[in-house]
């Protein structure tokens, strides 16, 4: 029995191609990713990389899906230990025009019923969403202490 | 068979304070919520209720009201078929974390593949992202997105 699907949708006043932009050049997502850095050619099968500052790979997987600025998607688990049984989940993002708005809408699918890393990215995704909205619309990243996304374990 | 609930996280560049006023004040959430005023003194057992001209909004009562912490009420819909489904429940968590708040909305009590259910999916997004706008820019969002999803 699989998990259901995490979704997050949010509204920012930017247009598809900054977004674009945010979502793929890995000195922007340094800035409200909480430090990472994604890596990628960003080529359909190409590998998909998220980089600490110590230069480390945190979590990595695959590109899936490349359209811009519209539908990106790619595959990704975390490496550490406690997820060593976990599969790669699909992050799919879709990019909507709304006006003077952006709806972005993240889906991250493909978790198995007793996937840790689900409860992982759950909290995670709303706190580097928030930020990557406050950096695109007043220029700064929000300062979320990492610990106060509560990870278990 | 369990109720479907609806939960939705945000963090906020603001005190836990502004927040909490942002949600009960009728000034700001006119501003924000889309041109809803909300009104109540926000005691619990009180009621509360939204309003728009020339549209209907959402109304309630107080369950739990602890500034600048946690603030629950019932929510009886906006449209006649949504109050046929009878009140659900919105609770707000505030929380600080840092120079941020987390705001986290929990929607339940909702009936399972009713109307509210769908309708709340849609419109929390919108207006979470507008208040956060609201409170980190001094702008709402323009209240245009809402048509796309009324």
């Amino acid at each position: 029995m699989p998990r259901p699907e995490f979704i997050y949708v949010t509204y920012i006043e930017t247009t598809p191609e900054k977004l674009w932009h945010a979502l793929t050049d890995g000195n922007f997502t340094e800035r409200y990713w909480f430090g990472a850095r994604l890596r990628s050619d960003w080529k359909v099968g190409s590998s998909f990389e998220m980089v600490r500052s110590d230069g480390t790979v945190s979590d990595a997987g695959k590109v899936v899906e490349v359209d811009p600025p519209r539908r990106l998607a790619y595959t990704f688990v975390n490496l550490s230990d406690k997820y060593r049984n976990e599969f790669p989940a699909l992050a799919t993002f879709v990019l909507e025009p709304y006006g003077k708005l952006v709806k972005l809408t993240l889906t991250h699918e493909g978790f198995a019923e007793d996937s840790k890393f689900y409860s992982g990215i759950s909290k995670g995704w709303p706190a580097i969403l928030s930020s990557l909205k406050s950096l695109l619309e007043t220029g700064q990243p929000l300062e979320i202490p990492y610990a106060a996304l509560k990870f278990e374990n | 068979m369990s109720k479907p609930e609806f939960v939705y996280t945000t963090y906020i560049e603001t005190t836990p304070e502004k927040l909490w006023h942002a949600l009960t004040d009728g000034d700001f959430t006119e501003r924000y919520w889309f041109g809803h005023r909300v009104a109540s003194n926000w005691k619990v057992g009180s009621p509360y209720r939204f309003t728009h001209p020339g549209k209907s909004s959402p109304e309630g009562k107080v369950l739990v009201s602890e500034p600048p912490k946690k603030l629950a009420y019932t929510w009886n819909g906006c449209s006649d078929e949504t109050k046929r489904e009878g009140p659900s429940r919105v609770t707000f968590d505030i929380e600080p974390r840092g120079n941020v708040v987390k705001l986290t909305v929990t929607h339940d009590n909702l009936d399972e593949g009713g109307k509210t259910f769908r309708g709340i999916s849609e419109g929390w997004p919108m207006v979470l992202a507008s208040l956060k706008s609201f409170l980190e820019t001094g702008r709402p969002m323009p209240a245009e997105i809402q048509s796309h999803a009324a």
